[in-house]
């Protein structure tokens, strides 16, 4: 009783969150491994946020398990509370309290009751660590958003904590305190003993930056890498079964049950782009436009607006040979068998 | 007419320039009672304050607008009750406080009290919700939350214990009624200021006045002060 099987870093268990009356978010099960970077990533209202909270103990879920190093998390205050040091969070919009860069950095350490001198120099590391030293004695109100965010990343990482928790702490920044972040990030896991948890609806960033990325969407966990997620309403034409986006009509190939309503996915590599309409067996064909093109790990990932929005990969051969720009009209085409109905 | 307003102006600042003690006396034990009914009044209003804004329960809404009410309860009132329950016939009459400072100062403290209960309750309302999220995160337990909550709103709250003490310092009624006026020992820069002009010496209570309005010109610029700096 109260033990996990395997001692993960954490583990959650039939987690069920509700709010205002609706469920916002079921996770049967996560496991999150030591030393590890996790991202979570999704669309906003995907429940990424509501998700990292419950991880980090701030929030309790209306029914579920929680085990940290094995031991289950419930009721308990104090165990809440010990498990709760070993980890911080940093939200997307922080909160600096209000005095100085040096007091926030410090207040986790007085919670900790770590004596004057030994604050003075976790301090002084985190503030360089972050590239914040010349800081320590400005008021926290009269930082920039960019220079906030880094605050808040040295308020946490001054406590050396086992696992971090970043909510979307690179949304709404400029380039420069992105790369500065995702810099700081690589750097404190660099020895792999601490585990960080991040959410993020850039998912070149997550990619880029994560040993594994769970995708969520509408409150739930779906196969990791999911762009082209919809979700809709089964129709049956004639023998043909086509699912109804409201939108946009997909054939589907797979077998639903009873199942008339629900969620698809279509990997990005499964898609074809072309600049002319193909005759092929495949049965879905569908116009659009590129709306956005990003390079990522000597690949390129097409946004494509075709009444839905599509994620396409290709490589980079293939995206300069066919000289795609953004603005223009393509096709997608791919075939019923790719469409997973989740 | 003019000559006794012009009279009363000089003998008033024979006074205040002069150091006369009874006034200099009557100042300071108005501001000391006033204080320390502060004191006790901050000490109770403000957790209480505290709790009410930060709990969610039933009869919330009826709790606030009660102590909306309480603020402006008239003076009088509360001399009236403290006389129902500490005259000597009365209940409470055995504890011999009627016409004693200290029941002049628990007059003052029921008055202070709902101004810095409500005013704290505006206070930690207004403090932003994300205080209690990241002094969790960063290991706080509840009695470090509700710390660091009233540590964000500690100029609002400043703001509020002025304000109690400005209710204080300038009630006559209660104290008038519960500490009886009496010379030396209970009378105040207020119940001076209401025997003295009665009985003509216009010039002794408008210099008491002039320090009622200094006092009061200070607690708003303090207010103010502390209003603008919590913003």
């Amino acid at each position: 009783m109260g033990e996990s099987d395997k001692p993960y870093q954490i583990e959650l268990r039939d987690i069920v969150h509700r709010y205002e009356g609706r469920t916002v978010l079921t996770v049967e099960h996560l496991p999150i491994e030591k030393g590890k970077i996790y991202a979570l990533v999704g669309p906003n209202g995907a429940g990424k946020t509501t998700l990292l909270h419950i991880m980090s103990l701030i929030l309790r879920p209306d029914r579920g398990k929680i085990f940290f190093e094995g031991e289950r998390i419930g009721q308990d205050e104090s165990k809440r509370i010990r498990a709760r040091r070993s980890m911080t969070v940093v939200l997307q919009n922080p909160y600096l309290f209000n005095s100085t860069v040096r007091a926030n950095i410090e207040y986790g350490l007085k919670v900790r009751k770590v004596e004057k001198r030994e604050r003075e120099r976790l301090v002084g590391e985190a503030l360089e660590q972050v590239g914040l030293s010349d800081l320590a004695k400005r008021r926290a109100r009269q930082l920039s958003g960019g220079e906030a965010q880094l605050v808040a990343l040295a308020r946490g990482l001054v406590l050396k904590p086992s696992i971090l928790f970043l909510d979307e702490i690179m949304a709404n920044l400029d380039i420069k305190h992105v790369s500065q972040l995702e810099h700081v990030i690589k750097d404190i896991n660099h020895d792999k003993t601490n585990t960080i948890v991040m959410t993020t609806h850039i998912l070149h960033q997550a990619y880029g930056l994560a040993d594994k990325v769970y995708s969520l969407f509408e409150g739930r966990i779906v196969p990791s890498g999911m762009y082209n997620l919809f979700r809709g309403e089964f129709r049956h034409d004639g023998r043909e079964l086509l699912f109804d986006t409201g939108r946009i009509r997909i054939h589907v190939a797979q077998e639903i049950g009873g199942m008339d309503k629900g969620y698809i996915s279509i990997n990005p590599e499964d898609i074809i782009v072309s600049k002319k309409r193909l005759h092929s067996s495949a049965r879905n064909t569908f116009p659009g436009k590129i709306t956005k093109i990003i390079e990522q790990d000597g690949s390129v990932h097409l946004e494509v607006h075709a009444e839905e929005t599509f994620r396409v990969q290709i490589t980079k051969l293939s995206f300069h040979e066919m000289g795609l720009t953004i603005g223009i009209q393509v096709f997608l085409v791919f075939k019923a068998s790719s469409v997973h109905v989740l | 007419m003019m000559d006794y307003l012009v009279e009363g102006l000089l003998k008033a600042l024979e006074l205040i320039f002069c150091l006369d003690n009874e006034i200099y006396g009557i100042v300071e034990r108005s501001v000391r009672f006033a204080l320390t009914a502060t004191l006790f009044a901050s000490l109770l209003g403000v957790p209480i304050g505290f709790l009410i804004a930060s709990k969610s329960f039933r009869g919330k809404p009826a709790v606030i607008t009660l102590l909306n009410t309480l603020m402006a309860l008239p003076t009088v009132v509360v001399g009236l009750l403290g006389y129902a329950f500490f005259s000597r016939m009365a209940p409470l009459g055995f504890l011999e406080l009627i016409f004693t400072p200290s029941a002049v100062i628990l007059g003052e403290f029921f008055l202070s009290l709902p101004v810095i209960t409500n005013l704290t309750v505006s206070a930690v309302q207004a403090v932003d919700a994300r205080v209690y999220v990241t002094a969790q995160s960063l290991g706080a337990g509840r009695w470090m939350v509700a710390g660091t909550v009233l540590m964000e709103a500690r100029f609002a709250l400043l703001a509020a214990i002025i304000a109690g003490f400005g209710r204080a310092v300038s009630e006559v009624g209660s104290a008038m009624m519960l500490g009886g006026n009496i010379r030396y020992y209970t009378r105040t820069m207020t119940t001076a200021i209401a025997l003295e002009v009665s009985k003509g010496e216009f010039g002794f209570g408008l210099a008491l006045g002039f320090f009622l309005l200094l006092v009061a010109f200070s607690i708003n610029i303090l207010f103010h002060y502390f209003q603008v700096k919590g913003r």
